[in-house]
């Protein structure tokens, strides 16, 4: 403005306008909490409960056969979180991803609310009253018409009381035993160690072992317990010295293939005939010929097996010859002398017992087929949607004149029946199972039903039988609760005492066995199906046999080998890829003789050329012709069929390429037919969160070859004797800067860590940074005042993540998500109102995603994409590093992020403007911007649509649009820690908490404390002589520290560092 | 500048005035202090919570806001808290009889609770959702209720007394916090009497602690306090204090 301002200028009277109105305005804007809510208070305060403060209640994880200990945090009556249960002796406190989202099977939208009953095609809610008189009148019928003992009951597989008192219940009316339907159970596994061993599923000691030896056997994705396997192999390989050199045998190497020192590609089918020479009953030439590996490796592995004792021989293949395979491997493991040590039958599981076949339930199909069923039940079963195509299940079913579902989710059986029970989920209902020989491990209900409107089977059983004459002086109890009561030693008090723990000795009910497998068909062999390619599937680490599908957490956690995630993908080699020219995300086209799909291609070095692979979990459809919700904000949406809003039209199922044959232990065989593959000209860009599979020499996942590090630690003696000129002895702690072996990537700076990791600032605020010389130690170099508020606090909470551990199930992202309430962007409604494309993962393609904890996979080896069954996979998990010396925090305006005294680097929500620099300035690229309003409930994009949000973690804040966060070093769990220790007038004790990923990791890999006070096990883990910083040339002093993965090269193969 | 010139920048100041108040209602600058909504029960705090000496019975605010030394959330009484007394009590004047008949309606008293419905109270004091306020840090340090929330023991309807801004916070934890301004606040200027150290029963008539203090073994387990039940806590501690002003992930997370 001139200078002319002061005399025509705006006057003072005008500006006293403008100011008046700025008031007026005040006063309308002006922030108030008028009317913002209720508090509404119990009627009764329960007992033991105090509002704000979480209960823990102790329960079985019912997400699969494997029964693993939970705990559930539970908070003003919503569980909020789980976790494994420390006093289990299977998981030890870890839990898989799919454990931890049973969570979100609890607060599923699309959970059915109340019984339904099927008119003229239509469903209509009825009171519980009407439905039970109409299955009493059902049941009476089909009993009184005789064909009752013909009734179908296809129940979930679960171990424990409830498979006796359904059979006891069935036989009260008249029916024969269920069947125990597990479609992930290993057939050929069970029967081989049945038949060898005794029992259907010995313990396996990987700790034990001097080389572990998979044919197919993903004992690290589905295959057995992963849980406690996992923890196990970790172990094992955290020996370092004398940790046991790992073999894969398949055509497809999975994630448990990609943890794997050596893969030995063969042939689809043709692992019976490498079993058979290694076992002696075969020759390796005639097996190098059928399987197509060099017979060298052959050889090599032949001789490895025989001076590695005990080793452990797995089988796990899917053709039609795993029994046979199993049979041989067996043969392999008695002869080497394994039983006993690492395969241990004394000490075996029960969670696979009464499991029954794939024959069985085809077997009860054709009898549905034959109009012999009168009567059918389905509860947690969905073989609509896992029997192949071929099988032609819904038309058998049809046949069935009354079908019963007791189904929490509208899911594809479910919507072919007539009446619709549903049942409570496992955290809200009673029950127990079988934790080990031995054990019982007992679930309770961590909180009332969701919906009022649902009813544990078990109770519903009950109460059937009181309404039947025939049965109601059988069960005299009030509810199935009682039932275990009454069958636990000890009684009530007992009971009520073992709950508190979850697991008590003990054994389970009686049940029945399955009927032997029916004579069955058998698949042509794999050789003789038509097509150009074998064709393997296999069931998904993530989404299991499909139940996982449902669960947002779940579709949002990338595919641990492919990094795929919403949807189906086919994968091809990149030679394959390259000879036909297709290219990543081209759709192809996949044929067999039952059927055909297309799905876009992912190029897979870890795949043999002449193989194709597509994963199992994906492709829920639902028959009605229902409205299509994509594209609207589904929160008031009740129910939507299809198996769920999160589940339907996504991806394709594999199931429908493939025949319906088993293997001769009754399985089903997964891997029995060949395809042909066509290109078709669509593409699509791959909904995946891997950015490059290759590091391009940044060193972010390094490894160190066993015999370099046993040789000295890799030291190389570059920092042997050096003293780092800033090293400052710091009290109680000797030689915290000890040298480090460092790995020497180019470009990389060499030093030393900081006293304890803590950040330079803290450091040099404490006198102890810049020291030049040893006398002036101690004294204040630096340029702050060493009362500066930066240095004040002792502490810097630091993490260790061991990638000889890591396994890359990602069982720690799931964590995150759960407790820092990260919401997921894939669902097609989630994007669909911003760029009008209604596509799952469509967000994610535009780089959305909001993973604070990713995990990366890189490759090393097959750089040029030739064939070569050497190439190695490495898993990092990469969360914000906590910088000391953050390039995030400079650059913020607003000061938004900044470095917090114990040394976070902390994220300020309410001050963050969204400017998106710290984010540019990122080296590790873990920040996440709020595109959209995902936490906010009246955004189309809302991620927690009733009542998933009832899950939300009350300790954290959920972030609105245009708010970039990250991984807070679960802040919040560093603050209850303080203010409970507070509160008990004490310090933090060492190792007193931990942040959720390193609390559920089922390989241990991750350590959290602080590094400062050398009695966290942190501040020790950060000395190993493995440890590194990722991008430690940029000088950003992590607080993050890897510790390399250590390779196990076989005796003639090259050892990549 | 020229007449015309100047109603050109009117409504450029226009604009920045209204950004200004846009960013001080974004910072929380103003407050809902002052707030006293009416309330579904009119719930008279004076009766309950007021001295002997005015009339009231001197109960201590935990007997109802029970969870104030064990959470981050003070939490609600039950209703069935209020029909512990209510069932018996039931008001003299008309106007008390209706409002306790509405405790026992809620309650559904009549049908033995079968169709209870919690008292819907109308929430007045609110930080927003991302502070973090954990009360239980605050009443086990000896900080009286009323220094925040007023002389509810003296409100016929209550009403937020505080501002409860950041500024508001940070203030008390840069200046720190003395046991006297607590007792001032409370609305005692002297140190309570000597029983307060041993404990008061709950609601014991004519003891000043019930009302001023929230509990007195809330205050055993300050760190650093001698005996069970001291009475003076420290003040604020320096590290606090300097935390407060630098550490926002204190709060905020």
């Amino acid at each position: 403005m001139s200078n002319t301002t002061e005399s025509k200028g705006v006057k003072r009277r005008d500006f006293l306008k403008v100011l008046g109105t700025a008031g007026a305005a005040v006063t309308t804007v002006g922030c108030t909490s008028d009317g913002v809510s209720k508090l509404i208070p119990y009627l009764a305060h329960p007992d033991q409960t105090v509002s704000g403060v979480s209960t823990y209640y102790a329960s079985t994880c019912r997400e699969c056969a494997a029964s693993c200990g939970i705990i559930a945090e539970t908070r003003d009556g919503r569980t909020t979180k789980l976790e494994g249960n420390p006093e289990h002796p299977l998981n030890r406190g870890a839990l898989c991803a799919r454990g931890q989202s049973a969570l979100q099977g609890l607060y599923n939208p699309d959970r059915i609310r109340g019984p339904m009953v099927k008119e003229n095609g239509a469903w209509k809610a009825v009171p519980w009253d009407t439905a039970l008189a109409l299955l009493s009148q059902k049941l009476g019928e089909a009993r009184s018409r005789g064909g009752a003992n013909n009734a179908v009951f296809l129940n979930q597989h679960e171990t424990g009381s409830f498979p006796g008192f359904l059979d006891s219940w069935l036989a009260g009316f008249g029916m024969r035993p269920h069947l125990s339907v597990d479609f992930e159970a290993d057939s050929a596994a069970i029967e081989a160690n049945r038949r060898t061993y005794g029992v259907s599923w010995p313990k396996l000691s990987f700790a034990d072992a001097k080389l572990i030896v998979s044919f197919g056997a993903d004992f690290l994705d589905n295959w057995g317990m992963s849980v406690p396997q996992q923890l196990d192999f970790a172990d094992a390989r955290a020996k370092i010295e004398g940790a046991p050199r790992f073999v894969y045998i398949g055509a497809r190497r999975s994630l448990t293939g990609l943890n794997a020192d050596q893969w030995i590609a063969c042939k689809p089918g043709s692992e019976l005939a490498i079993a058979n020479a290694l076992a002696g009953k075969g020759s390796i030439a005639e097996a190098a010929t059928k399987s197509g590996v060099a017979e060298a490796t052959l050889t090599r592995l032949q001789q490895e097996l025989a001076s590695s004792k005990p080793a452990l021989v797995l089988a796990g293949t899917s053709g039609a010859n795993a029994l046979d395979v199993a049979l041989a491997v067996a043969a392999i493991n008695q002869a080497s002398g394994a039983v006993g040590t690492t395969i241990r039958p004394a000490e075996s599981s029960p969670a696979f017992d009464g499991v029954a076949r794939f024959s069985n339930v085809m077997a009860v199909t054709e009898q549905m087929r034959a109009g012999q069923v009168p009567i059918a039940f389905v509860r947690g079963v969905n073989p609509a949607y896992n029997l192949p195509a071929a099988a032609k299940f819904a038309d058998a079913f049809a046949k069935v004149p009354f079908k019963v579902s007791f189904s929490m989710y509208p899911d594809e059986t479910t919507e072919l029946c007539d009446l619709i029970l549903p049942d409570l989920h496992s955290l809200e209902s009673w029950g127990d199972a079988e934790g080990g020989k031995g054990v019982v491990s007992l679930q309770q209900p961590a909180m009332d039903p969701v919906f009022a409107g649902t009813r544990a089977t078990a109770d519903v059983l009950i109460q059937l039988a009181q309404k039947d004459p025939a049965n109601a002086a059988k069960y005299p109890q009030k509810d199935y609760r009682s039932v275990l009561i009454g069958r636990f030693p000890g009684g009530v008090s007992a009971f009520t005492a073992a709950l508190q723990k979850g697991v008590a000795a003990g054994t389970a009910a009686a049940r029945t066995t399955p009927p032997e497998a029916a004579a069955f068909t058998w698949p042509a062999p794999i050789d003789q199906t038509s097509g150009d390619m074998y064709l393997v599937t296999y069931q998904s680490p993530v989404l299991g046999d499909g139940r996982g599908a449902n669960k947002p957490w779940l579709q949002e956690l990338p595919d641990p080998v492919t990094k795929v995630l919403w949807s189906s993908w086919v994968e091809i080699h990149p030679e394959t890829a390259n000879k036909r020219g297709i290219e990543r995300g081209d759709i192809v086209e996949v044929k067999t003789a039952s059927g055909t799909l297309r799905a876009p291609a992912y190029l897979y070095l870890g795949i043999r050329p002449d193989t194709i692979a597509l994963a199992i979990g994906q492709g829920h459809t639902s028959v009605a012709k229902l409205e299509d919700h994509n594209g609207k904000n589904d929160k008031n949406v009740p129910m939507q069929w299809g198996y769920g809003r999160y589940a339907r039209n996504i991806g394709v199922r594999a199931h429908d390429l493939l025949v319906a044959g088993s293997n001769t232990a009754g399985g089903f065989a997964l891997t029995s037919t060949k395809a042909t593959l066509t290109t078709t000209g669509d593409r699509e860009t791959l909904v995946s969160t891997e950015g490059s599979a290759r590091q391009h020499g940044r060193g972010i996942a390094q490894a160190i070859p066993i015999a370099t590090l046993l040789a000295g630690g890799g030291a190389e003696g570059a920092h042997a004797d050096e003293k780092p000129s800033n090293e400052v002895k710091v009290e109680g702690k000797e030689g915290t800067g000890a040298p480090k072996h460092e790995e020497h990537v180019s470009g990389e700076a060499s030093h030393a860590f900081l006293p304890g990791l803590r950040s330079p600032v803290a450091a040099d605020a404490q006198g102890q940074l810049g020291a030049p010389s040893a006398k002036d130690q101690g004294k204040n170099k630096g340029m702050y005042a060493t009362d500066h508020w930066a240095g004040m606090a002792n502490r810097r909470w630091a993490m260790t993540v061991d990638l000889a551990r890591c396994t890359g199930c990602s069982a720690c992202v799931t964590a995150c998500y759960s407790e820092n309430n990260i919401p997921t962007v894939g669902a097609a409604w989630q994007n669909a109102t911003v760029y009008a494309v209604a596509k799952p993962g469509f967000n994610i393609t535009r780089g959305r995603e909001m993973n604070w904890l990713r995990l990366e996979r890189y490759f090393e080896g097959a750089d040029d994409g030739q064939w070569t069954e050497d190439f190695e996979a490495r898993f990092v998990p990469m969360l914000c590093q906590h910088c000391g010396n953050a390039p995030c925090e400079p650059v913020c305006p607003v000061y938004a992020t900044y470095h917090s005294p114990d040394g976070l680097n902390v994220q300020v929500y309410n001050r963050c403007v969204g400017t998106r620099y710290c984010s540019n300035n990122c080296p590790y690229k873990v920040r996440y911007f709020n595109w959209f309003g995902y936490g906010e409930p009246d955004r189309k994009q809302y991620a927690f649509p009733e009542p998933l949000d009832q899950q939300l973690n009350p300790d954290v804040t959920v972030r609105g649009k245009g708010v970039m966060e990250k991984c807070t070093f679960c802040v919040q769990r560093i603050r209850e820690a303080e203010t409970r220790a507070k509160s008990e007038g004490r310090e933090l004790v060492p190792d007193e908490f931990t942040v959720a990923c390193a609390q559920a990791c089922p390989s241990r890999a991750i350590v959290f404390g602080d590094a400062a006070d050398p009695r966290w096990s942190v501040s020790s883990q950060v000395e190993d002589k493995r440890a590194y910083h990722v991008f430690e040339e940029l000088n950003t002093y992590t607080a993050v520290v890897y510790l390399k993965k250590v390779n196990h090269p076989g005796p003639a193969s090259p050892a990549r560092a | 500048m020229t007449q015309r010139r100047k109603w050109t920048a009117i409504p450029g100041l226009l604009v920045l005035a209204i950004g200004a108040v846009m960013l001080s209602a974004y910072s929380g600058a103003s407050s809902s202090q002052g707030n006293g909504p009416d309330q579904p029960i009119k719930f008279p705090h004076p009766r309950h919570a007021g001295p002997v000496a005015k009339g009231g019975l001197g109960m201590n605010c935990l007997y109802c806001h029970n969870n104030a030394n064990k959470s981050a959330d003070v939490g609600m009484p039950a209703v069935n808290t209020c029909m512990g007394c209510h069932a018996s009590v039931v008001g003299t004047t008309d106007a008390q009889k209706a409002e306790i008949k509405k405790i026992a309606q809620y309650a559904d008293y009549a049908a033995g609770g079968k169709n209870g419905k919690p008292i819907p109270w109308v929430r007045i004091h609110k930080v927003p959702e991302y502070v973090h306020f954990p009360h239980v840090r605050h009443v086990n340090a000896g900080v009286t209720c009323q220094t925040c929330h007023g002389q509810v023991q003296g409100m016929e309807k209550v009403y937020q007394y505080s501002s409860l801004n950041m500024g508001w916070c940070v203030n008390c934890h840069v200046n720190g916090y003395d046991p006297k301004d607590g007792q001032k606040a409370a609305g005692y200027d002297s140190v309570p009497p000597a029983n307060y150290a041993g404990g008061v029963a709950y609601g014991t008539p004519g003891s000043v602690a019930g009302i001023m203090m929230t509990s007195a073994t809330s205050a055993a387990s300050v760190p650093g306090s001698a005996t069970p039940g001291a009475v003076h806590p420290a003040a604020t501690p320096s590290t606090e204090r300097r935390r407060a002003r630098y550490d926002c992930s204190a709060c905020h997370y």
